[in-house]
């Protein structure tokens, strides 16, 4: 039992609770929830790098509606959740079953899928840049079969689909190792239950593999379109800072970069953009939730 | 006495909101003016770029400085060139720019709007015959009065063209075309002989091309750009021509200064703007380019080639002003400017250096050519980027130049809409 004195001290304390989560609220506080705050209150305020600004009310998101740039942005990188997410949803798992396999070398092949993952994006995105170059790996083999010389990164639609392509060549490791670690736990039973009644291999995945991982698959979903809609550093990279030919590949972050940094940085119509982003980033969200529910049902 | 979670809870809220809220944006107090003063005190000395190759340089002069001056103490600091306009965006914004900062004309001007930038025609007029008037008057900002940045070195490139490939199109190699239109009828030569497999060009036209062929840029009061009028149009309507007939390089949308200086390299593209330290990267990296380099000035149809100027500028809000402008004024004076630009290929701003024999005398080298030359056409030459031109309007620009070039709007109606788009960006700084 504990003695008067420490039950007095214990009650003038304030919760311990409280102080063992105080470094992690203060990181989170200063990290987190100030610059989001900060950003929704500078997003009605027409407030630039160096003055302060004043408050504007919805005048910034009104003018967001006649910005053509900010439209092509909205279309890139709704464009790019589109075309990225079911590919990082399915080539994963593909390749999770391929390198689950207990066969001599795996382990190399599990490692060299997963190199992408922790290589610089950066060095990713040059690498990428000089192989698709007109005068590059890509279009020397395309000439050498025949086909001729694309124009990877100086055609708009193709310059996305090649982003696209770096995105998930460089997810699909991450994603696999999500992926096996939800196939372990998928019974064995239940795979020898269905070869026994007859199925074959494609029967057996989709009746008894994606089943046992779809919680798996929403969660890969709701990451991977999240990370997508904010896509940043592939277009930067491979389209350059403008954003590709006339800014056509600017996506929705390359344009709150471009808009509220420097010296003359748009801060209050960045900020604008940014909570757009965020919004648009909660319904994908809720929108892959849902989709789940009903499946459920 | 007891503390209620709530209490608590809103009070470690305000420990770390409150803190965080004084990091505003700078205010517009200038400072007083007077750099008078016992030059003495601790000073920052913010360059661009500068410490992989020059730490020597720097070291020594700021111990010079420290010598020559007991009592003060000179920080140097060097930040990477990607990124350097938002370093100093956030230091102006945090309130924690240094004393002294190497800066160009268009990153002083937003500094001295919002008061940060010290005005040197108040501070220190007593330096400004020191330097030639058209480098001085290029940190002058308009719809203000003062100069707001020391002059610091000067630069302007040459334009490198492969021989080769222009006598390989029937043209001369000894006979480098001169102005715009010269380059044009070469640029189409070479794109018909070769089939479109070299151009002659990598990069879009940019505001300075603009400038040097003769477009108004922007009206005397500096509050609006024109560079939509007719030679406007037909600079770049003539470019469109070259895109078509892929004498502009097809990849020149989203070329960068890296990629167009590779293409040159691997001998697709047949002129490429440069300066004398890329000789020594041709011989490296590309021998048989180096072999068949030929060296002319920059394209111009003013007479006038551009100049890229340097500056060092004071924060206004340096608490140690005599010891600031003292070292701003070290740093660029005649003895320095030409110590550094014996270090490299850069070019004095001070009065009277440029007629050094180190500038007016050849000694039958490629660099020395380059440097002579270069030198003699930066006595008359102009810096063609408005001050008030920025990133954003670069990127206005740019991207109605590309939508021409794809043929998705007249040269016209792109020019009108980039005019339109860099004046609204231009009311919007204020």
């Amino acid at each position: 039992m504990a003695s008067p004195a420490v039950s007095r001290v214990r009650r003038q304390l304030p919760s311990s609770p409280w102080l063992f989560a105080a470094p992690g609220l203060i990181v989170i506080g200063a990290f987190v929830l100030y610059p989001f705050v900060s950003t929704l209150v500078n997003a009605f305020t027409d407030r630039r790098t160096l003055v302060p600004g004043e408050f504007v009310g919805l005048a910034n998101f009104r003018e967001l509606l006649h910005d053509d740039m900010f439209w092509i942005g909205l279309r890139n990188s709704t464009l790019y959740v589109l075309g990225v997410v079911p590919a990082l949803v399915i080539l994963p798992l593909l390749l999770a079953l391929l390198v689950q396999k207990s066969i001599p070398g795996i382990t190399f092949f599990r490692s060299a899928f997963y190199t992408p993952v922790v290589a610089s994006i950066v060095v990713v995105g040059l690498i990428w840049v000089w192989l698709l170059d007109e005068r590059g790996l890509v279009n020397a083999l395309l000439e050498t079969v025949g086909v001729g010389r694309i124009g990877f990164l100086s055609d708009q639609w193709l310059l996305l689909l090649s982003a696209m392509a770096v995105t998930v060549w460089k997810g699909l490791g991450y994603y696999m190792i999500i992926y096996l670690a939800a196939l372990g736990n998928v019974p064995r039973e239940l795979h020898e239950a269905a070869a026994v009644d007859g199925a074959g291999a494609v029967r057996r995945f989709l009746t008894v593999t994606v089943p046992a991982v779809r919680s798996t698959m929403v969660l890969v979903a709701a990451l991977s379109s999240v990370a997508a809609f904010k896509v940043f550093s592939e277009v930067y990279l491979m389209a350059g800072p403008a954003g590709g030919p006339a800014g056509e590949d600017t996506t929705l972050v390359m344009l709150v970069q471009r808009t509220g940094t420097g010296l003359t940085g748009r801060v209050g119509y960045a900020s604008a953009i940014s909570v757009v982003v965020f919004v648009v980033t909660v319904v994908l969200m809720l929108l892959v939730l849902r989709a789940d529910r009903r499946e459920e049902r | 006495m007891r503390i209620s979670r709530r209490t608590f809870a809103a009070a470690a809220v305000a420990v770390v909101l409150v803190p965080l809220s004084a990091c505003g944006s700078g205010g517009d107090d200038g400072g007083s003016a007077d750099a008078s003063g016992k030059v003495e005190g601790n000073i920052t000395f913010q360059t661009w770029n500068l410490r992989a190759n020059f730490k020597d340089y720097f070291e020594g002069l700021v111990a010079d400085f420290e010598k020559k001056y007991p009592g003060t103490d000179v920080k140097w600091v060097d930040q990477p060139a990607e990124g350097y306009a938002d370093k100093i965006s956030a230091d102006a914004a945090g309130g924690t720019l240094p004393d002294v900062v190497n800066v160009s004309p268009d990153l002083v001007a937003p500094l001295a709007k919002a008061g940060l930038a010290l005005d040197l025609d108040k501070a220190a007029p007593q330096y400004r015959k020191e330097y030639l008037e058209g480098a001085w008057a290029s940190h002058e900002i308009p719809g203000m009065t003062g100069t707001y940045a020391f002059p610091w070195y000067l630069n302007t490139g040459p334009l490198f063209y492969n021989k080769s490939l222009f006598e390989k199109a029937g043209l001369d190699p000894d006979q480098p075309p001169k102005t715009y239109d010269e380059v044009f009828s070469a640029a189409l030569q070479i794109a018909q002989k070769t089939d479109g497999e070299v151009a002659t060009l990598a990069n879009v036209p940019t505001i300075e091309d603009f400038g040097r062929y003769g477009v108004p840029l922007m009206n005397k009061e500096g509050t609006g750009f024109t560079f939509n009028d007719a030679k406007g149009v037909e600079l770049l309507t003539k470019y469109k021509e070259l895109y078509d007939a892929k004498a502009l390089d097809p990849q020149a949308l989203t070329a960068t200064p890296e990629s167009s200086g590779k293409k040159f390299l691997t001998e697709a593209v047949a002129m490429n703007p440069g300066s004398a330290l890329d000789l020594g990267n041709f011989k490296k990296q590309a021998p048989h380019l180096y072999n068949n380099i030929g060296i002319t000035d920059q394209i111009t149809s003013t007479g006038h080639v551009n100049m890229y100027v340097m500056g060092v500028m004071v924060n206004a809000q340096t608490k140690q002003k005599p010891a600031a402008v003292a070292f701003a004024h070290y740093v660029t004076d005649a003895a320095h400017q030409m110590s550094f630009a014996k270090q490299v290929a850069i070019f004095p701003s001070t009065a009277g250096s440029l007629d050094d024999p180190y500038f007016t005398k050849e000694d039958g080298t490629d660099e020395t050519r380059v440097r002579v030359a270069a030198a003699e056409s930066l006595k008359n030459a102009v810096n063609y980027t408005p001050v008030l031109f920025s990133e954003q309007m670069k990127v206005e620009l740019r991207n109605a130049v590309a939508r021409a070039l794809q043929g998705k709007e007249s040269p016209k109606e792109a020019l009108d809409n980039a005019v339109k788009a860099c004046d609204r960006l231009l009311q919007q700084q204020g």
